[in-house]
């Protein structure tokens, strides 16, 4: 089931081109957000200090790796809230394939299953990008390896979770589905430490993001591919934790965000099939 | 009943076309919070951006430039609800109009294909500009931004022109999108990212290097900001080192561009129309 | 004189776009085979229709029924031949053709969800540059012939298909075009908004001057109903062409015959007998039976049907001799029925 609907998932994001056009299209993106950060922060680093060396600045190897990474927050939530909005309002499949035998909920993880192969492709050219143009110093001792391999899943069915709980939503929330998938990864974006420290929030806005486990997920990735001595010089707000402790705290919400999204799912699927809405169309 | 003249016809053709634009704001009201949250979020990501760079306890010259920074952010931030509306309600929507049926009742109505693309343009325009002016609003407070108005006209003169331009553009894309199918989802998509970098949306596009920003200013938006930056935070800032061309030489090239991007648009359309025609794929949808 | 269409030797050719593989790179050759080449939608079209008629074209799907609409309408550009509107060059004098024209195709869904029905009917309007007022008036006044007055308020997308449909037929009218393209414009609806639309449409051309509809359908008991004239279309060539009277006066020296029998395992063996034309049939799983409608050019070949039948196991449960109908004709003309 899983196979077949990442296989339908792959067909349907790409089948509008060439194979080659398709990659370079789905690397594009992500990297030219990149180069924003690059811009904005040499700008920064120019006015503040005089001194644009963007491969010395740990600030700049904060950010740049906090947004490597989070291509994937923002393709696979993307990846999952699409599922029910174009099988609904655009191939007006949605009533097909929800009364067949196949788990929708793992219909939708298979769905969602060739954003992580394109994140993890746009996440790798963007960080040798990183490391060959501007001399950002990444490294991983062999030990690291299956330690950041572990961290890598866990956060991806983290990602994974949120992105159910949100096509849940979406379930109930037909109109406004593409302002919600770019709305909460926004959100994320904003309090999950990605491209500056949580320290540089508001103390209101510091709490939300220590409890949203994409916050630890990337804390945890930075630990394990940036030197000590680069993470040491920000002032990241997660300094009391050691990485036993914030892989725990991944491990912990990762796992409040499953069952979250099994019961979200199904409570909302319930809601919509009780108001009759889950092959609603809107757009006509 | 006589048949209403050429000028008659269209100008009721744009006004028909404008319509479900300008009253879709009224309707729906749910874009203040997508069309307002939604882009404060993301100025806020990228004011903490430079907050997070500079030093914990700044002068005044250095306040300043952290304010024009973050105004520069705020106006970029601005400028995207135009852009994106370029792109996905100009350059997307002849296809979008394939696909619901609509295309062809346009495309045999005796209307001029302009007066279509100028009613798309002129209720986008309006419906952008009262989200546009409300982020505005709300990220100049949140923000604390000080903004500096020492030509409201030649702002306003700058503002328009590069939304004629802009919208020209889009209308120019509007008729190259006729002959994609499912490609003009993803080719606005691919035109998000990559424009707010060339055009300099979060920073100024002098630092692009001064090659880069000129390729960078036949898209309106990047001379539109530039000059709009310059003249709402003046010298105070961060002074000419970031400008790039003076705002009147800014407005002037603009002008061109709008000028361009028109002419271009009423020639491509019409020659695309021709070659849709042809082809069959004027009224083919899911291709 | 100036017909309201007229086409002469039209053709339309559709190239096939060939399939993308994301692993398996296809030689153009072997595209071409798997897509079928390209496809001639319309072969060497010669049809005229006169101002004031109300012609039908009938044809099974793919016939290229809505390609002729679509070159007439200006959409689609002939591959070769020519097409004339009101006397104008479908490929040259668009802009003189498009204020005489309009085109309803049945379960389109045109407009914008958040107007209201009377919004978007007039917002097309101004498309035609019908000064504001006028065409206000006559938007109600269609609404209410169409019983559509009372969800003239009503946003689009909160309407039925019954109503949706009658909202587009607003649309065609409210124009007041010279030719009326109506491509299929009851597919769908029920009795009585089929009914309602139906007899406007009448009522237009014949109380009209110089109003001229072209419609297409596929339900044979609305062209012989509605039409003055019908022309029968298959793959992309015009079989026959006259009123429906003329048509069936075609046929008439054949009769038809009609039959249910128990399902019957092949048919093959009807189409071989000598003396009768086209056939058609059609399984009724419920009841077990198939219904065959044959047109019998020698009435001698009935026992040799009835032969073929009963050597088949299958036990002939009704027989009926009838006057031929319109469908009898397109069966003798496409040797096939509309539904099949």
């Amino acid at each position: 089931m899983f196979k077949q609907a990442a296989w339908l998932g792959w067909e349907m994001d790409s089948n509008w081109t060439e194979p080659g056009l398709f990659l370079i299209y789905s690397i594009i993106k992500p990297v030219a957000g990149a180069f924003i950060l690059v811009l904005m922060s040499f700008v920064a680093l120019f006015i503040g200090t005089g001194n644009p060396d963007l491969g010395k600045s740990a600030m700049f190897a904060y950010l740049f790796v906090g947004n490597a990474f989070f291509i994937y927050v923002a393709s696979v939530l993307f990846g999952c809230f699409q599922v029910i909005q174009s099988d609904r309002e655009w191939y007006q499949t949605i009533r097909y394939v929800y009364m067949s035998p196949i788990n929708f909920y793992t219909y939708i993880v298979g769905r969602a299953a060739s954003k992580v192969l394109l994140a993890t492709i746009a996440t790798a050219v963007t960080l040798a990008f990183g490391v060959f143009a501007l001399h950002i110093d990444l490294s991983m001792s062999l030990w690291d390896i299956p330690l950041f391999l572990a961290v890598m899943v866990i956060g991806l069915l983290c990602v994974v979770a949120i992105g159910l709980c949100l096509a849940g939503l979406s379930f109930l929330t037909a109109k406004h589905t593409h302002g919600l998938a770019e709305g909460i990864p926004g959100m994320f974006y904003l309090f999950c430490g990605v491209i500056f420290p949580l320290s540089v929030l508001p103390g209101w806005g510091q709490s939300v993001g220590r409890a949203l486990p994409i916050t630890y997920w990337l804390e945890a990735i930075r630990r394990l591919i940036l030197p000590s001595s680069q993470i040491a010089q920000v002032t990241t707000g997660l300094e009391q934790r050691d990485l036993a402790g914030i892989i725990a705290l991944l491990l912990i919400s990762t796992a409040f965000f499953f069952l979250l999204s099994i019961l979200l799912f199904r409570m909302t699927e319930y809601l919509a099939r009780k108001a009759g809405i889950i092959d609603m169309t809107t757009n006509y | 009943m006589t048949e209403p003249g050429f000028i008659r016809l269209n100008v009721r053709a744009l006004f028909g076309r404008s319509y479900p634009r300008v009253i879709g704001g009224t309707r729906e009201l749910s874009w203040i919070f997508f069309e307002t949250v939604l882009p404060i979020l993301s100025i806020a990501a990228y004011v903490f951006i430079y907050k997070a760079f500079l030093p914990p306890n700044p002068d005044q010259t250095m306040l300043d430039k952290v304010n024009s920074l973050v105004g520069y952010v705020v106006i970029g931030g601005t400028m995207t609800a135009f852009w994106l509306n370029v792109l996905w309600s100009m350059a997307s929507q002849l296809y979008w109009e394939k696909e619901v049926g609509n295309l062809q009742l346009y495309m045999m109505a005796p209307m001029s294909r302009m007066a279509l693309l100028g009613g798309m343009a002129v209720g986008g325009m309006f419906m952008t500009s009262t989200r546009a002016v409300t982020t505005l609003v709300v990220g100049v407070f949140i923000f604390g931004v000080v903004i500096t108005i020492g030509n409201p006209l030649l702002i306003l003169a700058v503002f328009f022109v590069t939304l004629i331009a802009l919208y020209g553009m889009g209308m120019m894309f509007a008729s190259l999108y006729l002959l994609y199918g499912r490609e003009a989802w993803n080719l606005s998509a691919l035109m998000e990212e990559p424009i707010f970098l060339l055009s300099g949306f979060y920073f100024p596009v002098k630092a692009l290097g001064q090659t880069v920003a000129i390729g960078a200013s036949v898209i309106p938006a990047t001379l539109g900001l530039d000059a709009l930056r310059q003249l709402m935070f003046p010298v105070s800032g961060f002074g000419t080192q970031f400008y790039f061309f003076s705002p009147e030489l800014e407005l002037a090239v603009l002008c061109v561009l709008a000028a361009v991007f028109l002419v271009l648009a009423k020639l491509s359309l019409g020659y695309l129309e021709t070659l849709a025609k042809r082809e069959g794929k004027l009224t083919t949808r899911h291709q | 004189m100036t017909y309201a269409t007229e086409t002469r030797d039209l053709t339309r050719i559709f190239k096939r776009k060939p399939k993308r593989h994301l692993l398996k790179r296809k030689s153009a050759k072997k595209n071409e085979k798997e897509n079928g080449g390209p496809v001639t939608a319309l072969d060497h079209v010669n049809l005229t229709i006169k101002e004031g008629e109300l012609f039908g074209l009938l044809g099974p799907n793919g016939a290229g029924k809505t390609t002729l609409i679509k070159v007439l309408c200006t959409l689609l550009l002939p591959t070769s031949g020519s097409a004339y509107v009101a006397g104008f060059d479908v490929s040259k004098e668009v802009n003189q053709i498009r204020r005489k024209i309009n085109m309803v195709s049945g379960g389109e869904t045109s407009g914008y969800g958040l107007l209201t029905t009377r919004e978007n009917i007039w917002m097309f309007s101004q498309f035609y540059g019908i000064p504001s007022k006028v065409a206000k008036e006559r938007i109600d006044e269609l609404m209410h012939t169409f019983g559509l007055y009372d969800k003239k308020n009503v946003k689009v997308r909160t309407l039925s298909t019954g109503e949706r449909q009658k909202m587009n037929m607003i649309r065609g009218f409210v124009t007041d075009p010279e030719i009326l393209f109506l491509d299929e414009p009851t597919l769908g609806l029920d009795v009585n908004a089929s009914r309602t639309i139906r007899e406007y449409i009448m009522n237009w051309v014949r109380k009209r001057e110089h109003k001229t509809v072209l419609l297409t359908t596929h339900y044979m008991m609305e062209a012989e109903m509605m039409c003055d004239r019908v022309a029968i279309i298959d793959r992309g060539r015009i079989l026959a062409l006259d009123t429906p009277a003329n048509l069936k006066r075609m046929i008439r020296k054949e009769s038809t015959v009609q039959l249910e029998v128990d399902t019957l395992k092949s048919t093959a063996p009807i189409g071989g007998i000598k003396g009768i034309g086209n056939f058609s049939s059609k399984d009724d799983i419920a009841h077990g039976t198939t219904n065959l409608t044959i047109i019998v050019e020698d009435e001698s070949a009935i026992s040799d049907i009835m032969s073929a039948i009963t050597a088949q196991g299958s036990r002939i449960r009704s027989m009926r001799k009838t006057d031929p109908t319109l469908e009898d004709v397109f069966i003798s003309m496409v040797g096939k029925g509309l539904e099949e």
